[in-house]
């Protein structure tokens, strides 16, 4: 054996060890090179949730392909089973469950309701396999996914700001603005989103001395709002707090400044989208929201994030879509730290790694900065948003977390 | 109260409206047409999509969508109806597959976004939308404590009038009494040499227009078209409505949908919002337990 | 596809992966035996999903407030909906048609949007929350059930009641004249109807960590989807109900090639299906073919080539 071939023994012995102690190390080193991450996608591209799914599947895929031609996570592509739910529960539950067991996927995203995500998250958690909702804003999603009982739910994170975080940002900064001294709350009854808007508003309303007249609770399917309006607008409050979503906000809007109304608009997500806003026209003008996302915003990550879903899909991305596409991006930090093993026999302890990391992402988003809380839950900026009358949006105020 | 009364009126044209086609279908064809609330849904959403997307004048939107309506009158009676009555199938294969049709049509506009294989018919995928402010002039009038609009009150005459229009037909036309025959006896109707396939046909026409019309003056006064608004507003409701007034009942249909407007309201305004709903229900449970031809239903049908 | 591939490539392992769907199709051929007893003594009764949600509440309030077992707290369910269906089967059982279907949505309806929705002890439109329901698990007693239910309705309609339900569908009148007691046999159905759909609620409610209280559910959504299982699948044999009950639950995955226009594929199927078969596919002639009428008929009358 002659000196140089020795030495090349030598060096390359020393670079395998070198990249041994790394990927052992958890350090950002680890490589994946050749093997897939695979995750999953549960969302209501059709049926009612319709009008939220489509685009978190659009805002998740971009995000995977920037990923993938940007090198991948360490050398693994990412792959993304994106399941259409139909709007329906039981649904759901299937796919996630085929999902988790036969395409064994390391975490899933959504569901896009919530009356599914009450059903899905606790299956995952029960599967042992990281699920992060990306739409669903509802009480009792994290931690306590199997409320009742209130034991943390560890594999059950979540990115959409709970309307426990927006709808009480919303009310604190109108009253900084103005003092309303009464309020009436409009609430469809009958799903869990918007009675659960309506229990936080309840709850709200007192701290800040606002005196709640009455609660009209309505079912969704409601031909003509305009009775209940009527009975709001009757005892003349200085705001009207809706908690519904789909076309019934811009229904109440209507329907309240045309009996001549003159007072405030509060709401929660049901708000946050251009369509809302577009359909209430010139009656939305000046109601406000909390939302997650901005599409004004203009720091780095979220400009480079709206440029390019506008050249994918040719059209605005909305807070969904920021959501889901915010989701891909923490699952794909997460797995860069994780040093899973990648292959078929280690999916559980990867399940484990990943869950692991997803706690302590820290990472630049079209969301702003991002964190969980250790209750998994959101930790971001709170932008508080305002219809402008014409299908848009203004910025009023941003409210960093506590 | 009083607010509360041109509500209930207003809304009461609505469900009249919505439910005079449904009838007239049952009246003739002892056969509920579930697809009747994708109809209304689908007028609404073709006029929303001539006037917002293809730039036409609100007239020939309105016009484009009757026609739209009127067509699915037709597909129903050929794909629906025609071939399970050549079989001879029990009534109730007519319940599946006019549901079947409600279907597609609710699916077609669902998927219709930018780009998809739709986008001629809707763009909007599963929102909401409304049509643009100043589309129709809507000029809002406030007597004493009353809010009038014009889209609504402009619904009253317009909902009376056809609904005196369809009763003249159907009383003193020739084609009222061919209607009126089959409905009575369709195979004494056939002996008699009337061409009963070409009235069951013309039925479905004239039914799928007035219900396509009362869609478009619900997107029109409540600015909410979205491909669900037949299905979650007045397909439970218009079963509702005949029942109160009489199954197959044209005027019973007309009273029976003030009458359900003003139970909603009184509910609401007595009980509370959290009753309103399900009062609806239980009074057309009584009713029909009650008196269950209806408050103008003179016979009962055995067939379903 | 990967969905039949995986059925037959590894049945196995699509069994383990696929039991939230198994114990779906089952819960639903429950609900569709429901369906069956009413329209098989001909009934248009669509209160099945009223009967669901009494089971479900019921079953999920007893173990949430009292922690007592499953078993009782099913038995309580089911013994509840018998109650209730009486109550209302008094009443309505004297309409016929589509007046029944009717009344029976005013039921259900009355029961959501008026009772369960506005009752704090439901939880209102938060619907309830089921920490200890087991949706892994539920495969095998779900499919026992399904297997027990139908052969007992099966034995049902090949007895002395069968007979007289079949009297009273083909022509009430008649039944009457021939001395049956034709408001005992029709209450009689009713309300084995709705204790199987009772039933089949507590089953599903243990199934979901979430009772749900919204129309897809419990509201007219489900009751037409029921029926849609009871006439597609062919109400005249007890299989059909079944038949029909599988193959809606599995139109997501049999037109999922469809993509986004699935619903407009698995509206034109519905359509096509009871056109050609509008007596149910499990019709006269057992399993027959799904032929239109235009087409050839009995090959067996052609003349043989020698």
């Amino acid at each position: 054996m002659n000196r140089s071939r020795l030495v090349s023994l030598l060096v390359v012995t020393l670079f395998v060890a070198a990249c041994g102690s790394t990927g052992g190390g958890g350090g950002g080193g680890n490589s994946y090179a050749g093997k897939t991450i695979k995750l999953g996608a549960v969302y209501s591209i059709t049926g009612a949730g319709g009008v939220y799914g489509p685009q978190s599947r659009d805002g998740a895929m971009l995000a995977v392909n920037q990923i993938n031609a940007g090198g991948g996570v360490n050398g693994a592509k990412i792959s993304l089973t994106v399941e259409d739910d139909a709007s329906d529960k039981a649904q759901s539950a299937q796919k996630a469950q085929a999902l988790i067991q036969q395409d064994n996927v390391l975490a899933v995203l959504g569901p896009t309701l919530s009356n599914s995500a009450v059903a899905v998250h606790p299956l995952a958690e029960n599967l042992k396999t990281p699920i992060l909702a990306t739409s669903t804003t509802g009480i009792h999603i994290v931690p306590d996914c199997n409320f009742p009982d209130t034991t943390p739910c560890k594999y059950v994170f979540r990115d959409s700001l709970g309307e426990q975080t927006a709808i009480p940002d919303n009310i604190k900064a109108y009253v900084d603005d103005s003092h309303p001294k009464t309020g009436v709350l409009l609430v469809a009854q009958d799903d869990k989103f918007s009675s659960d808007g309506g229990k936080i508003v309840q709850a709200t309303v007192g701290q800040y001395n606002i005196q709640l007249l009455k609660t009209i609770p309505f079912a969704k399917a409601t031909a003509d709002l305009s009775p209940y309006v009527t009975q709001a607008v009757q005892l003349k409050p200085d705001v009207i707090f809706i908690t519904s979503l789909g076309g019934i906000p811009a229904k109440i809007m209507t329907s309240a400044r045309n009996q001549g109304w003159q007072g405030q608009f509060l709401g929660g997500n049901g708000f946050n989208t251009a369509t809302v806003s577009k359909q209430a026209g010139a009656a939305g003008k000046g109601a406000r929201s909390a939302s997650a996302w901005y599409i004004g915003n203009t720091f780095p990550t979220n400009k480079d994030f709206v440029d390019s879903y506008r050249k994918e899909f040719n059209k605005d991305p909305d807070q969904f879509a920021a959501q889901a596409f915010t989701g891909v991006l923490i699952l794909a930090d997460a797995a860069k730290r994780a040093n899973m093993s990648l292959t078929s026999s280690s999916l559980a302890s990867d399940r484990d790694k990943l869950r692991g990391a997803m706690e302590s992402v820290n990472i630049q988003t079209p969301l702003g900065p991002f964190q969980f809380t250790s209750d998994h839950d959101v930790k971001q900026t709170v932008w508080v948003i305002q219809m402008d009358g014409a299908g848009g949006f203004t910025l009023v105020k941003s409210i960093q977390p506590s | 109260m009083d607010q509360q009364i041109v509500n209930a009126i207003f809304i009461g044209s609505i469900y009249a409206l919505f439910a005079v086609g449904y009838t007239l279908v049952f009246g003739i064809l002892d056969i509920l047409n579930l697809a009747h609330s994708a109809v209304f849904m689908l007028g609404a959403a073709v006029t929303y999509s001539m006037v917002v997307n293809h730039g036409q004048s609100f007239v020939v939107a309105c016009l484009v969508g009757l026609a739209a309506s009127a067509f699915i009158g037709v597909v129903i009676e050929y794909i629906c109806l025609r071939p399970l009555r050549r079989r001879q199938a029990p009534a109730i294969a007519a319940l599946i597959s006019t549901i079947g049709l409600a279907l597609v049509i609710v699916a077609a506009v669902e998927q219709g976004n930018v780009g998809s294989f739709f986008s001629w018919l809707w763009v909007d995928g599963a929102n909401s939308v409304a049509f643009p402010a100043g589309t129709v002039p809507n000029p809002t009038w406030h007597v004493g404590d009353l809010t009038l609009e014009a889209t609504k009150v402009l619904i009253i005459p317009i909902s009376i009038a056809l609904m005196l229009v369809l009763g003249y037909v159907m009383r003193f036309t020739q084609v009222g009494r061919g209607l009126r025959a089959v409905a009575e006896n369709p195979r004494a109707a056939r002996l008699m040499g009337l061409d009963v396939d070409r009235m069951i046909l013309l039925t479905l026409v004239i039914s799928s227009a007035l219900g396509g019309l009362a869609g478009i003056l619900f997107g029109l006064a409540l600015g909410d078209i979205s491909p669900y608004i037949g299905r979650d507003n007045v397909e439970v409701r218009g079963l509702a409505v005949i029942v109160l007034g009489g199954m197959g009942s044209i005027p019973g249909a007309v009273i029976g949908g003030y009458l359900l407007g003003l139970i909603e309201i009184v509910a609401l305004v007595t009980l509370g919002s959290n009753a309103s709903g399900g009062v609806a229900f239980a009074a057309l449970f009584l009713m029909l337990v009650l008196r269950p031809q209806g408050l103008f239903g003179t016979r009962l049908r055995e067939r379903i | 596809m990967d969905f039949f591939i995986s059925l037959f490539s590894d049945p196995v392992g699509f069994w383990n992966s696929h039991t939230l769907l198994i114990s779906q199709i089952g819960i639903n051929g429950i609900v569709a035996t429901s369906m069956f007893l009413v329209l098989y003594s001909g009934q248009l009764s669509l209160a099945a999903p009223g009967f669901m949600a009494i089971g479900a509440y019921t079953s999920v309030l007893m173990d949430l407030n009292w922690h007592t077992p499953f078993v009782l707290n099913v038995v309580a369910a089911v013994l509840l909906a018998g109650v209730v269906g009486v109550l209302v089967g008094l009443p309505v059982l004297r309409l016929r048609g589509v007046f029944l279907a009717i009344a029976t949505i005013g039921f259900i309806e009355a029961l959501r949007l008026g009772v369960i929705l506005n009752l704090p002890i439901t939880g209102e439109g938060l619907g309830l929350k089921n920490p200890n329901a087991d949706p892994l698990g539920g495969v095998p007693i779900i499919l026992v059930s399904l297997v027990v239910v139908l052969f007992v309705v099966w034995r049902l309609t090949r007895g002395r009641l069968g007979s007289a339900w079949s009297a009273i569908r083909q022509d009430e009148i008649a039944a009457l004249s021939q001395g049956i007691f034709v408001a005992r046999y029709k209450m009689i159905a009713f309300v084995l109807s709705a204790l199987l759909a009772a039933y089949a609620g507590a089953l599903e409610a243990h199934l979901n960590f979430f009772v749900d209280p919204g129309d897809t559910q419990y509201g007219v959504t489900r009751a037409v989807q029921i029926l849609t299982f009871a006439v597609l699948g062919g109400s005249g044999y007890v299989l059909g109900p079944l038949v029909g009950a599988l193959i809606v639950t599995l139109l997501p995955y049999i037109f999922e090639g469809a993509g986004d226009y699935i619903n407009i594929i698995a509206g034109a199927f519905l359509i096509a299906v009871i056109i050609f078969r509008p007596q149910g596919i499990v019709g006269r002639g057992g399993l027959a073919i799904i032929r239109p009428a235009w087409w050839p008929r009995a090959r067996l009358s052609a003349p043989s080539p020698g």
